[in-house]
């Protein structure tokens, strides 16, 4: 797939295309800054576009704020974000500003991209439409969230399954995590859901949406 | 500098030196005096300060007087004060002049006192201009300069250029002698009156004139010393009302520096998180990243990874390569033996990234570049205990508050965590206009106090440095709260 990188690290932003290029991905650009990322996407078209949230000049959100027009103005496009720290209001605003909800979007730590593996995995969710959340963000929400009643009711197991539908994990992977099968995840995943009062969801980025929600209060 | 009686630079106080010279200056200091470099720069002065304090006077008293009267009017009630408010640059200026002048001409070292601190807002600037104390003290000199000027500059005037004119006196005798016509036809010569330290001296002839040139020597010798007398009262009354002598303006100086110091701080603090993330950081990641890309290579080429008991597992379904475990060819120990190395590699990596990232967080958090809100969010998500978090700040503080304001909210979280045995913890934080207030509650079992040498007194110390306040209500078995007020700029 055709990809665009935003990220001012040099160091970094090389690294990554190396990555790229080794798995049959096409970089058609690798900028620095959000102004040029937005003439980038506008002149290339990518399937998916690899943002760094902190960027110049300002090094606060600039990343986030052009990925976040971005989806606005291309619903189709995927972005994967990814971000030095985690910063809970940084998810939130990711998915909740931007048309199409969870469809196509990942936040990640940079940390996650050393796993190669994961890193071209959340990739390939996020071009597929789904979403990739970084366990820490999920975490993060599990941890701060007013339900924590609600989560009691959960197996650990349960617990688990939850916490890998946060982060957007299809049943198929949720199985291979576990060595399990894929009906048993379906099953995991109907309790959970009946347990937390949760309305049925049919796709991966619609039930992210839905247990976000929940986690939210 | 010569060895003069008057000291510079602290006038008005008597050097311990003085006793020891001699009261009286010997014949050689007598006859060199005159000539110095010094004598002839007090005589500038006297002359150069007429204009000024001209200048001076009219400026202060006429502010003064126009405000005060528009004030007595109703129609000028505010434009009165306003005009004074408005006076006070100049008058300050008026002062530095002369400050400037001292300095260059007299070798005083009287250093201007600090700039008042400005409040901000229009109202603000009008009562601080107002009420600058500085420049009343300021306005006091120039109104008194000018007679001291006048006379000043009379005497030395006197005493030089007249002392001058005497000693020269016979060449100016075709100028000034006086021939009167009476009636006999015979010319008479009138005399010429010439004022002396002694009464008037009658100058008939041309030789008579040569009698006032002892005059005039007198007076050249004595004019460096009443040039010093008479410059004297005008260095006291510089350093009594135009140097920063009064002890509230040293608070004031004292709490500019200070405010100076913890911004300075903070922004060094930001800056170092700054480098950190995009020096440090970064190249760890790369080195993470580039390992990772090696061990994919190794497993590509055969490599059988290690147990994983405590490794990730693989979400992509990847697993163990399944043609390498069983064709062990004669290199694969060391292709396995590569992958051990390059995991433990990328692993250590990975905790220096993560190691590195809470040290960073823990000098600067970088979310608080973009406001106490986000910072607070991200602190409460990870807190040990869930947060109820309430953030209502309109307008942000200065940078240097708000990392007060976070440290001060992360470590109280963490004292909840610790001590406190609540479930939960609440942090509230209000910003009114100059007033940052921080709250954080639990339900625990209380007895929170500030021991010398515990984190609630270091706290208390740190609000402290920018005259906040720290207030503690914990009895015993019920509710804590702690609260933190800061004020809107160090």
């Amino acid at each position: 797939m055709r990809i665009v990188i935003a990220e001012d690290s040099a160091v970094v932003r090389a690294c990554l295309v190396e990555i790229l290029v080794d798995h049959g991905h096409e970089v058609a650009a690798a900028v620095g800054d959000a102004g040029a990322l937005r003439a980038a996407v506008a002149a290339e078209h990518p399937d998916v576009a690899i943002v760094d949230v902190r960027m110049p000049p300002g090094y606060t959100d600039e990343g986030l704020r052009a990925a976040v027009e971005l989806r606005h103005s291309d619903p189709g496009l995927g972005v994967l974000m990814f971000s030095q720290y985690v910063e809970t209001r940084d998810a939130a605003d990711l998915l909740g500003a931007s048309r199409g909800g969870a469809s196509g979007v990942g936040y990640l730590l940079k940390d996650r991209v050393t796993d190669v593996g994961e890193f071209i995995d959340a990739l390939a969710r996020v071009a597929a439409g789904g979403t990739a959340l970084d366990p820490e963000v999920v975490g993060q929400l599990l941890g701060a969230s007013r339900r924590a009643d609600g989560l009691a009711t959960l197996t650990p197991r349960e617990r688990e399954v939850l916490r890998l539908m946060a982060e957007g994990r299809s049943n198929r992977a949720i199985a291979a995590r576990f060595a399990i099968s894929e009906r048993v995840v379906q099953k995991h995943v109907g309790n959970i859901f009946s347990k937390l009062g949760l309305p049925p969801s049919d796709a991966d980025h619609r039930r992210v949406l839905a247990v976000l929600r929940y986690l939210e209060g | 500098m010569d060895g003069v009686t008057l000291t510079a630079g602290r006038p008005g106080r008597a050097s311990p030196r003085r006793r020891a010279r001699p009261r009286w200056p010997g014949p050689a200091r007598l006859l060199r005096e005159p000539f110095t470099r010094r004598a002839w720069a007090e005589f500038g002065y006297t002359i150069a300060c007429v204009p000024l304090a001209v200048a001076g006077f009219v400026f202060t008293v006429g502010t003064l007087l126009i405000g005060a009267g528009l004030t007595l009017t109703i129609v000028g009630v505010v434009i009165g004060p306003l005009l004074i408010a408005a006076s006070t640059p100049g008058v300050l200026g008026l002062g530095g002049a002369t400050r400037w002048l001292a300095r260059r001409l007299l070798g005083i070292k009287v250093t201007g006192p600090p700039p008042p601190r400005r409040n901000p807002g229009v109202t603000g600037w009008f009562w601080s201009a107002l009420n600058d104390a500085t420049a009343w003290r300021t306005r006091g000199y120039l109104a008194l300069k000018l007679p001291v000027s006048l006379v000043a500059a009379y005497v030395a005037g006197w005493f030089w250029l007249g002392g001058l004119a005497y000693l020269t006196y016979p060449l100016w005798w075709e100028i000034f002698h006086n021939v009167s016509y009476r009636a006999d036809g015979v010319t008479h010569p009138d005399p010429v009156t010439n004022p002396g330290p002694f009464g008037s001296v009658h100058v008939l002839t041309l030789p008579g004139s040569f009698a006032l040139i002892p005059v005039g020597v007198v007076a050249l010798l004595a004019a460096p010393w009443v040039t010093s007398a008479v410059v004297a009262v005008d260095r006291a009354l510089i350093g009594r009302l135009l140097g920063p002598v009064s002890m509230s303006e040293r608070v004031q100086d004292l709490a500019r520096t200070r405010a100076h110091a913890v911004d300075d701080s903070a922004a060094r603090l930001r800056q170092i998180e700054r480098d950190l993330h995009d020096g440090a950081q970064a190249q760890l990641v790369a080195v993470a990243m580039r390992l990772g890309l090696a061990k994919e290579k190794l497993r590509g080429a055969g490599a059988a990874e290690p147990d994983p008991a405590g490794a990730e597992p693989d979400p992509a379904g990847a697993g163990p390569d399944p043609a390498g475990a069983a064709g062990a060819g004669p290199r694969q120990p060391d292709i396995d033996r590569a992958f051990e190395l390059v995991d433990a590699a990328q692993r250590t990596a990975r905790e220096a990234i993560a190691e590195l990232r809470d040290l960073a967080r823990g000098i600067h958090p970088p979310a608080l570049d973009r406001g106490l809100d986000a910072a607070l969010a991200t602190l409460a998500a990870r807190s040990a205990v869930p947060v109820d978090l309430v953030v209502d700040v309109p307008q942000r503080p200065s940078p240097a508050i708000e990392t007060i304001a976070y440290f001060c909210t992360a470590e109280l979280l963490a004292n909840v965590a610790k001590h406190s045995g609540a479930p939960r913890a609440t942090v509230e934080v209000v910003h009114v206009p100059g007033l940052l207030r921080v709250r954080v509650s639990d339900a625990g079992q209380g007895g929170a106090r500030p021991v010398p040498g515990s984190g609630l007194a270091g706290l208390a110390e740190r609000v402290r440095t920018v005259d906040g306040r720290l207030d503690i209500s914990s009895p015993g078995g019920g509710p804590t709260a702690v609260t933190v007020e800061l004020p809107s700029h160090a």
